[in-house]
């Protein structure tokens, strides 16, 4: 069995207890307008081109017109003085993203951390990120996850981990498919299931100016969540203007329907108050 | 900080009011000429040219001040004359600027004794020398300093008395004379000293163990309860401010690099942390004036708990490049190895930048030359078509680097020094002995640094996989692509610079030649002796060699071109994308680094994101202590955003204030010459 993956990045500080190392797994059914990782979206292997330091050379042109010959023969990259393009989505076996992860194993568990699985949507891969995840077992394991699955596939995954991070990006479902794509129930099942599991976790509002920082959806969110002993906290990520900055590497565009320069509205005492502990990232 | 210590920052580093209290500069032979034509010996010239220095600098006082002294001459005047420098140096090896320098003097061989009993000690070594014309003359020069700088806080005083300042008129009553009794008296008796060394043209006049030799004078004053912990703070932010005053008339590589580097913290012989109140009270001052100077040093060991790491990446956070991190495990190990006395190695500072020195009695000359790995690679290129397998081309790289280390070693002939009487006024026995610290003192080893040694690894794994292992060229075909500086054949350069593997993956394959690189370097100075008697130590450190020696530098088959530089110090290559941080700190935890301990920490660059919030830092501090727990030696990092260099860049107006790390010393960023600037640009795109 093979997955896909688009990075593996360590020293991630934000996704979990410790230091830890997170893996990227390419693919996700959401379409999120504000999403900063734009080659995680499809699963397939795509070309991607910096601009940082390009020269202009134009070496690279026939290369742009076959980005796709490109994924299959990435020898053809070379031609790039500066290394500006690189294919995104590399796929491994189990075997080969388990023993290349631990490669670091003894020093996460010196430094107390371990291993997450992000996305794209890592849930999208369910039964790649299963058998990586029995495979780890003695690790300390962690999904950031948007919650969007099938409820079995959710269970069975949440059953391997030692911590849980999920985004709860509207509560609003018509406004949810609006902007994300996809309809909140499964997202709103599979919370109640994480809620009751026992699992510690921790939920993440990425805050979209005039989508989501609302009174209304900020109130909804903290109710949903008060009360809930396994709920370690809630992280508001607020959004910056850089989201976009990957778009133009892919060759895509990227046009939220929203207001950018709008200001976020933070809002960390409606949690509190409700005995929520909450902190803006 | 407290309303007065903003005073004093916005007076002297932000409106650098002090300018317009300097002299014009002059003709910095001018005085030299006039000894010339005396023919005076060059131990008067050093004495009459700090004489005169004094005599000429004006006392400048400002009402609000606790700590005083300014410079106002902006010229360090040569005792000798350009010709005479010339002759010099036909048949002696001139260090730098041929100056005592980076050492560390024992300031508190002044404060805690004061210049009335100085100078009894002296006249007693009078008598005992009676008939010995050489040592008198030195006893004198020592006796004419200390007269000249106690004349100079004398016309310190009377200003001070004129312009109604009457805390530093009485701490000049008292002091030098007298030894300081007070935490004050010990900073400006400190000011003084440090003033009067920059005057005589000594420079990178570290600062050393400050939070030790100050510590018995801050203790007994919070004890008997004339100093509280915000008065102390504010006396140490105010001398912090002092360091910066006058740091562009130190002489150094480039703006900011003048050596003016603090140690806080290590360990004791007993095994305990000498850590105190106020190493921490000086973690503080910085964190709070976030100033180039002093540059802080945190000692560490295996023991140190994750909370100082903590502290130390608060500052790191503010963007300023420090603390950098020395690791009392490796460096007292290879201190000892060296021959270095147990007390003296427990005892160990940095110096300018990370060369370890011992405070006091050390007249090392740790930055005396560097090896450069790909030199050594290069010159061995051509052995490479001989060669049928890589390890007879290893044993080839053996050869070249000891004969280059020879060489190194044989260039250093007769070294000359001026004359330093005031340093010598605090180094061991050069008192009793009669004797100017120019010549010598107990340690007088020498130290290499050890320049490009991610860029000779690489070249060596990428020759071992595609000439060995692949086959994919041969020796012949690489060193035309060499020749021809990859033209025509950018798709192999490209091949061979981004996809060959390379140091700082991890990678025990490609580490292992870093091992073997550094333990060569180390054994072919083992056993070996310098002029003086002293030892030669290898280090790991590039200082500006990164761009010295890389200029010229042809191609080399790791796909660098000619020309580009190699990495800062100890780093990974820059055009490595390496796979992440921790991967890079147990690649440069591998090599035996007890054995290359003169200095050279491992440069990282992180994303200033990762200082995000308290548990992110102490994630961070975490990673720091995770490296140190693996054996690395040394540590110095930047929180850093590119986008905001390549915007300095473009606008220098908007950012003055942008602090870097360079190679070894915090600087401001739009002072610094393009090349540098570039290069730490470069290094970004190593961040997480």
């Amino acid at each position: 069995m093979k997955g896909t993956i688009f990075d593996i990045k360590q020293l991630a500080v934000f996704d979990g207890p410790g230091i830890r190392t997170t893996v990227f797994l390419k693919g996700c059914p959401l379409r999120c307008m504000w999403c900063h990782n734009p080659e995680g979206l499809i699963s397939r292997p795509q070309l991607m081109r910096s601009t940082n330091g390009c020269m202009q050379c134009g070496r690279c042109q026939e290369l742009l017109k076959h980005p796709a010959k490109a994924v299959e023969h990435p020898e053809l990259l070379r031609v790039c003085p500066k290394n500006l393009f690189h294919i995104s989505g590399q796929q491994l076996t189990v075997e080969e993203l388990v023993a290349q992860l631990r490669l670091d194993e003894e020093y996460l568990k010196l430094v107390g951390g371990g291993i997450t699985f992000s996305g794209g949507e890592p849930l999208a891969q369910a039964d790649f990120l299963e058998a990586c995840l029995k495979e780890l077992s003695d690790m300390n394991l962690c999904i950031e996850t948007s919650g969007y699955a099938m409820r079995e596939d959710f269970e069975k995954i949440v059953e391997l981990l030692d911590f849980v991070v999920m985004d709860l990006k509207m509560i609003d479902d018509v406004k949810h498919r609006y902007y994300t794509g996809v309809s909140n129930k499964r997202i709103l099942s599979n919370l109640e299931y994480l809620k009751a599991s026992g699992k510690p976790f921790v939920i993440r509002v990425p805050l979209i100016p005039g989508v989501n920082d609302t009174v209304e959806n900020m109130v909804a969110t903290a109710k949903l969540l008060q009360g809930t002993t396994n709920l370690q906290r809630v992280e508001l990520l607020p959004y910056h203007r850089t989201a976009g900055v990957k778009y133009k590497m892919l060759g895509n565009v990227y046009a939220p329907r929203f207001d950018e320069n709008r200001e976020v509205r933070i809002d960390t005492e409606v949690f509190e108050k409700r005995g929520v502990t909450c902190r803006s990232l | 900080m407290n309303q007065r210590i903003e005073k004093l920052l916005k007076r002297y580093v932000v409106d650098k009011e002090q300018m317009k209290y300097r002299k014009s500069t002059d003709d910095p032979y001018r005085i030299a000429k006039e000894f010339e034509k005396e023919n005076l010996s060059h131990l008067e010239r050093s004495v009459r040219r700090l004489e005169y220095m004094l005599e000429e600098e004006e006392a400048i006082i400002y009402p609000d001040e606790r700590i005083g002294l300014l410079r106002t001459v902006a010229t360090n005047y040569e005792i000798l004359t350009e010709k005479e420098w010339e002759e010099l140096k036909k048949d002696h090896y001139v260090h730098e600027l041929g100056k005592v320098c980076n050492i560390n003097p024992g300031y508190e061989k002044l404060i805690n004794c004061g210049f009335d009993k100085k100078r009894k000690e002296i006249q007693k070594q009078k008598e005992c020398y009676r008939e010995d014309e050489k040592k008198l003359a030195e006893l004198d020069a020592f006796l004419r300093v200390l007269d000249s700088l106690e004349a100079f806080a004398k016309k310190y005083e009377k200003e001070a008395r004129d312009k109604g300042n009457e805390e530093i008129a009485n701490l000049f009553k008292k002091i030098p004379a007298q030894k300081a009794d007070t935490f004050q008296e010990a900073l400006q008796f400190l000011r003084l000293i440090h003033y009067g060394l920059w005057c005589s043209y000594n420079y990178h006049n570290t600062l050393g163990r400050f939070d030790q030799y100050m510590y018995p004078y801050f203790k007994a004053d919070m004890e008997a309860g004339r100093l509280d912990e915000d008065e102390a703070l504010e006396l140490v932010e105010e001398f912090f401010i002092c360091c910066n005053k006058d740091s562009d008339l130190y002489p150094g590589m480039q703006q900011g690099d003048n050596g003016q580097s603090m140690v806080l913290g290590g360990l004791n012989k007993d095994g305990t942390d000498s850590y105190n109140r106020l190493s921490d009270l000086c973690l503080q001052a910085s964190l709070e004036l976030k100033l180039i100077d002093p540059k802080i040093n945190v000692r560490v060991n295996k023991n140190t708990p994750v909370e100082l790491y903590e502290k130390g990446t608060l500052l790191t956070k503010q963007g300023i490049g420090f603390p950098q991190y020395t690791n009392d495990d490796v460096v007292i190990q290879g201190l000892k190895r060296w021959g270095y006395d147990e007390e003296d190695a427990y005892n160990y500072v940095v110096a300018a930048c990370w060369e370890v020195i011992i405070p006091g009695c050390g007249m090392d000359i740790p930055n005396i030359n560097g090896l450069s790995f790909p030199e050594v690679l290069t010159e061995a290129m051509e052995d490479l078509k001989k060669s049928r397998s890589f390890e007879a081309f290893m044993k080839k790289i053996y050869e070249k680097l000891q004969f280059k280390v020879h060489s190194l070693c044989e260039e250093i002939k007769n070294i000359y020094m001026e004359p330093a009487p005031l340093m010598s006024l605090m180094m061991d026995n050069c008192i009793e002995e009669a004797k100017d610290i120019s010549e010598g003192n107990k340690y007088n080893n020498f130290g290499f640094h050890g320049t490009g040694l991610s860029t000779a690894v690489d070249s060596l794994a990428s020759i071992r996989k595609y000439i060995f292992q692949d086959k994919m060229f041969n020796a012949e075909e690489l060193l035309s692509f060499l020749k021809e500086d990859f033209k025509g054949d950018e798709s192999i350069q490209n091949m061979i610079r981004y996809e060959s593997p390379k140091m700082g993956n991890d990678d025990d394959d490609v580490d292992e030649l870093a091992i073997r690189l550094l333990d060569w370097f180390a054994d072919v100075l083992e056993g070996r002796k310098n002029e003086r008697g002293g030892i030669f130590r290898a280090g790991t450190g590039s200082a500006m060699y990164y761009v010295w020696q890389s200029k010229d530098m042809p191609a080399t088959p790791d796909g660098r071109n000619k020309g580009e530089e190699f990495a800062c110090n100890y780093s990974p290559s820059l055009f490595n994308r390496v796979q992440g941080p921790v991967s890079v700190i147990k690649s440069f935890s591998k090599p035996h680094l007890y054995r290359v301990a003169n200095g050279g920490p491992l440069t990282l660059e992180l994303h200033d994101t990762l200082f995000r919030n308290e548990d992110s830092i102490r994630k961070v501090a975490l990673f720091i202590k995770s490296f140190i727990d693996m054996g690395g030696h040394q540590m110095q990092i930047n929180a850093v955003n590119r986008s905001i260099l390549l915007d300095a860049k473009k606008h220098p107006e908007k950012h003055r204030n942008l602090i870097v790390r360079v190679w070894g010393w915090s600087g401001y960023f739009v002072e610094l010459d393009e090349v540098y600037q570039n290069q730490i640009i470069k290094r970004m795109e190593h961040t997480v």
